[in-house]
Parts: C-alpha cells; structure tokens; sequence
C-alpha cells in the first residue's frame, strides 16, 4: 500500500509535495513500523525518472471515538492546518491498489476542479450486494446523482470539502464509528459538491473477517444511510430526475475470482425470517408490502421483485424515521428480507455478464425512482 | 328502664351527632379533593401538550414502548390520569383521617406504610414487562438472523424469563410468600432446564446431532460475497 502510494505520487505528481498520512487507532500489530519504514528504494524498474523529494509521512494516532470516521477527522484537519489542494484516503487492508489509482483519485480535483472523487470498481457480480441493492439505488433515487459506489472506502477530495466535512458536528456520533463512507459521499452531493467517478479496476480485499456479522454490518450501514435522510429532507424530496455523474480513467475488463454463493441457505434465512418476525414486519412494512412478502416467500421460482424490494427500504426508512420501535431491532429484521433479495438477484444474474449485470441493477435502480413519491408521501 | 334503653340510645345519639359533623367534613374533603384533582389534570394534561412532551416521548421511544406494551394513551393524558389519582388519593386518606374512627386510622396507618411497596411493586411488574419485550424480541430477532430454527420459542423464553422474574421481585416486594416464591421460581426454572436437558440429551439426540451436523454442513458452504 504504502509503496503504491510512494510509486503514485513519485510517478503521476513529480512536482508537487506530497504527504501520506497514517491516521491509527492504536493497533499493535506493527502497522505504524511498517508505514514508517517501507519506502521504494530504487524507481529505475517502475520506469520513474524524474522523482519528487522524498514522501513525507505522518504516523499519528488519532483521538475521539474509534472508528473509521475519527480517523478520516484527523486527515481533514491535518489537511486543512497544511491548506493541501487534494486529499485521497483508501482503505489500508487493498490488495488491488496500484500507483494509477492516486492519479485517478486526485488528478479530478486538481486539474478538472472535481471536489469529491469516488471510486468504480470492477467487481465480481455476486460482490457489495448491500452497495448494489440498496446503497447505490437509494443514493441515487433520493440526491439524483448515479454514484455506483457510495461507500467505497477510496475517495479524492479537495481542501475545500475536507474544511467543509469539519464543519458539521457530526464527530461524537455514529459517523465517527462507522458510516463516515456514505456520510462523505452525502454530504458532498447534498451541499452541491462538484462530483465525479474514477474507474480502478479490480477492487480485492485482504481475506475477509469470518467473524464479521452481516446483520451488524448492514445496521450499521443502513442506519448511516437513513440518519442521513433525516439531515436532508428538503434536499432528497425536490430531486425529481437522476443524473449520470462523470466517470474518469480507461475501462477495461479483468478476470475475477469467482464467489460461492448458498442461495438455499439463504432462502432458508428469508423463510424463517418471514415466518418468525412476521408480528414485527407488520408494524414495520405497509399492508401491501406485508402481504406480497408473504406472496414471495411462497413463490415457485422464487422471485423476490424489484418494486417490493424498493418499496420495503422505503417503508423501513419511513418506520426509522416514525421510530416505530428501537431503531437497532427495525434494522436488524431486515437481515433476512436482504437475504431473500440476494438470493433473487444471484439467481437472475446467473448467466450474465458484466454488461448484463449493469442492465440488470438499471432495473432496480429505476424501480426506487418510480417508488420516491411513495416515500415522499408516507414520510410526513 | 332507662337505663336499659334510653342511656344507651342517648348516647349512640350524642356519638352519632358527634361524628356526623366528622363525617360531613370528610365528604366535603373528598369532594374537594375529586374537584381538584380534575381541575390538575387538565391544567396538567394541557401544560404537558404545551410542552409538547408527547412530541419529546416520541422522539426518546417512550411512546413506542408504551405502545409495543398496549398502553396507547398519549403521555401526556397519562401524567393527568397519575396527577388525579395522586390528588384524590390523598384527600380520599385525608378525608378518611377527618373521620377520627381509630379502627379506620389504624387500617390507613397500615395502608399507607404498605402503599410506597404497592407503588415499587407495579413499578417494578411495568418495567419487567418492558425489559422482557425488549429482550425478548432481541433475542428472537438475533436467533433468527443466526438461522436458528426455533427462534420463536426462544424469543418468549427471554421474554417470559425476564418477566417471571420481575414479578418474583415484586411479590417479594409486597411481602407474599417472599422465600416460597423464590424458591418456587428456582426450582420451575431449574426443572425446565433440566426437562429440556433430558430431552435433548435422550429423546432428541438424533434430531440434535442431525441438526448440528446441518449447521457445520452449512458453514462449510458458506458465502464469499463481500456484502459490503
């Protein structure tokens, strides 16, 4: 990482200073020794001729609560202290990661004015399911601007938004733990930030956590997602028509590493979810969202649609923001719902190529468009 | 003759007419009492809408989980209902004090060094209630997002859990059976977890060790999808 960062800015911005930040929330795992003491020793096999003075490093711990976002803070406000003209942050465990992607993230605000940078990936068709069918259609059907990936974790930013970001007192909340990625990408296009899209490549993680908890992971996003509707009402019920946002860097195509999916297990969790919480899925869905639910659950293929999908996140927003029960416990009984909606999804694209996929959550996309005067209506 | 009749007549008069006067003070006290106590709850009942404390307990939950317990009064008709009782209640033993029937005092002493115990009581009972849907419908909600087949039973297991136990604090607190309750909740709960343990252990042991192979069957398959 640290080297793609070094070979990025020695390769792409020769001329310009630059400085690389690990913002740490304590580990002891070595990470900062690592920052510290990797450099490139010799650019002549990375063809780099003309070098820039030697990356500057600041190795600092961050303060606050921890979290992802307290650590994003510490970036903004060194950034703002040395007046930096482009910031980027990506994700410390990326295995993708290659010199291109600091030009791709920081090029857009230096020499095209951009204020925020998010990233497209190229990405197996069964992965960030929650980005595909739910972040990404909400995002766009409620601010209007086609960002395929709002939470991405990778973004360029200019000075100018990272003072903004510090200007919200947002810093003791959930947004410091989790959720800075959706918040950042909101905020940016809520307060008419100029934005625009970098194409990357493949996007490959360190394995991941056995132990991460789905149901915990999509609470935590959801709820960023939907505090965030509560923060911009006004803005999210006048956008009327979605807009493609411009995408920078040469497209290509590579082979990516199939994903295994139980699509039996997870109609197994959407049954028994169906079945035990339906007492609480009444006083969280409409009527008629209850009832095709259970039409669904039944369905022979299983299919699960993209209108009652669509109408289901925005009744759940509805029940979040009417705070029909605790918040935690409305969310968490969306685990199996998802589950069911994954399954669907994984069983249409099949047989589909990239191209089709992206033609696929078109679909969907457009269906939460259709439905927006529907949450419009029942959010008041 | 009048010794027999007249005397005592006489003086069942003179007490009665001594105590009419008691008892006419003590009506007059209790109406007053009623009349006050309504004209409280709806200055109370309309100060709190001023307020807007129905607004407030909506926004912190606690009309949802008065609303999840099957209370669907707003908060505010509640603080004027609990003013009234509190009122009245109070000219009620005033009233009843103005009597001066010792028999009557000593039932109100005895009822009012019980009452703080009747209030912690219900206190108790109404928060265990709360506490057990709570963590009932957590517990069903977190068995189910873990595929657990029998979610359901779970989730009112807690709930009942939760709630028995309340109601063994608050019969404590009221000073019935105090230990036998105890005692008899240790060995109901003790018994079905040992009925549940039998079961398992003898009748389900087939269904129980297919149902664990199912489980690391199906981790073994598990997903690769990144969800996020």
């Amino acid at each position: 990482m640290v080297r793609a960062v070094q070979a990025g800015f020695a390769k792409y911005f020769p001329d310009k200073k630059a400085i690389l930040i690990n913002s740490d929330g304590g580990s002891t795992d070595g990470t900062h020794e690592i920052v510290e003491k990797t450099v490139i020793d010799d650019f002549q096999p990375l063809l780099i001729d003309r070098r820039q003075s030697l990356l500057s490093k600041i190795v600092t711990p961050y303060h606050g609560i921890p979290g992802k976002g307290s650590a994003f803070r510490t970036i903004f406000q060194i950034a703002k202290e040395l007046r930096v003209k482009a910031c980027a942050v990506v994700d410390s465990d990326l295995r993708s990661i290659t010199p291109e992607w600091i030009d791709l993230l920081i090029r857009p605000v230096l020499s095209r004015d951009f204020d925020f940078v998010t990233p497209y990936y190229l990405r197996h068709k069964y992965d960030g399911t929650i980005t595909n069918s739910i972040i990404y259609p909400v995002t766009r059907s409620l601010y209007g601007k086609h960002i395929r990936q709002p939470i991405g974790g990778d973004f360029g930013f200019s000075g100018k938004l990272a003072e903004f970001y510090l200007t919200k007192d947002v810093w003791e909340s959930d947004v410091a733990r989790f959720g800075i990625d959706i918040w950042m990408t909101t905020t940016a296009v809520a307060n008419d930030f100029k934005v625009c899209q970098s194409f990357l490549g493949a996007k490959i993680h360190a394995a991941k956590d056995p132990s991460a908890d789905l149901s915990a992971m999509l609470t935590q996003v959801v709820s960023a997602l939907f505090m965030l509707m509560e923060e911009y009402p006004d803005k999210w019920k006048e956008v009327r028509s979605t807009d493609p946002v411009p995408l920078f860097g040469f497209e290509f195509s590579v082979g990516l590493e199939p994903v295994h999916v139980n699509v039996d297990r997870m109609i197994g969790m959407f049954d028994l979810g169906i079945k035990e919480l339906s007492a609480l899925l009444t006083d969280i869905l409409s009527m008629d969202s209850m009832k095709e639910l259970i039409e669904t659950s039944t369905s022979n293929p299983f299919t699960f649609t993209d209108e009652l999908w669509a109408r289901i996140i925005y009744d759940y927003a509805i029940a979040c923001h009417k705070k029909v029960m605790s918040l935690e416990h409305i969310l968490k009984t969306l685990t199996p719902l998802y589950l069911g909606k994954v399954a669907s999804l994984v069983m249409d694209m099949a047989e589909s190529n990239a191209l089709e996929v992206e033609n696929r959550l078109e679909r969907l996309c457009t269906a939460f468009e259709k439905l927006k005067p529907y949450l419009i209506e029942h959010w008041e | 003759m009048d010794n027999v009749f007249i005397e005592p007549l006489k003086r069942f008069i003179e007490r009665i007419a001594a105590f009419l006067p008691n008892l006419l003070i003590g009506l007059i006290l209790i109406i007053i009492g009623f009349l006050l106590a309504k004209l409280c709850k709806a200055i109370i009942t309309r100060v709190s809408i001023f307020l807007k404390v129905d607004a407030l307990s909506e926004r912190i939950g606690i009309l949802q989980a008065l609303r999840k317990s099957g209370i669907h009064e707003p908060l505010s008709k509640m603080i004027g209902q609990a003013v009234y009782w509190i009122i009245f209640l109070s000219f009620i033993i005033i009233g009843l004090d103005a009597l001066k029937m010792p028999a009557v005092e000593n039932l109100m002493t005895e009822f009012l060094l019980y009452l703080p115990n009747i209030v912690l009581a219900c206190i108790v009972i109404f928060i265990g209630y709360l506490l057990g849907n709570f963590l009932g419908r957590a517990a069903l909600i977190a068995s189910v997002n873990e595929g657990f087949a029998f979610s359901g039973l779970m989730g009112k297991f807690v709930k009942f859990t939760v709630f028995i136990m309340a109601s063994t604090m608050a019969l404590e607190l009221l000073g019935i059976g105090e230990d036998t309750v105890l005692i008899a909740f240790a060995i109901v709960f003790g018994g079905v977890v040992l009925a549940l343990a039998i079961a398992c252990g003898l009748g389900g042991k087939d269904a129980a060790k297919e149902y664990i192979d199912k489980m690391l069957q199906e981790k073994k398959e598990d997903d690769d999808i990144t969800h996020i």
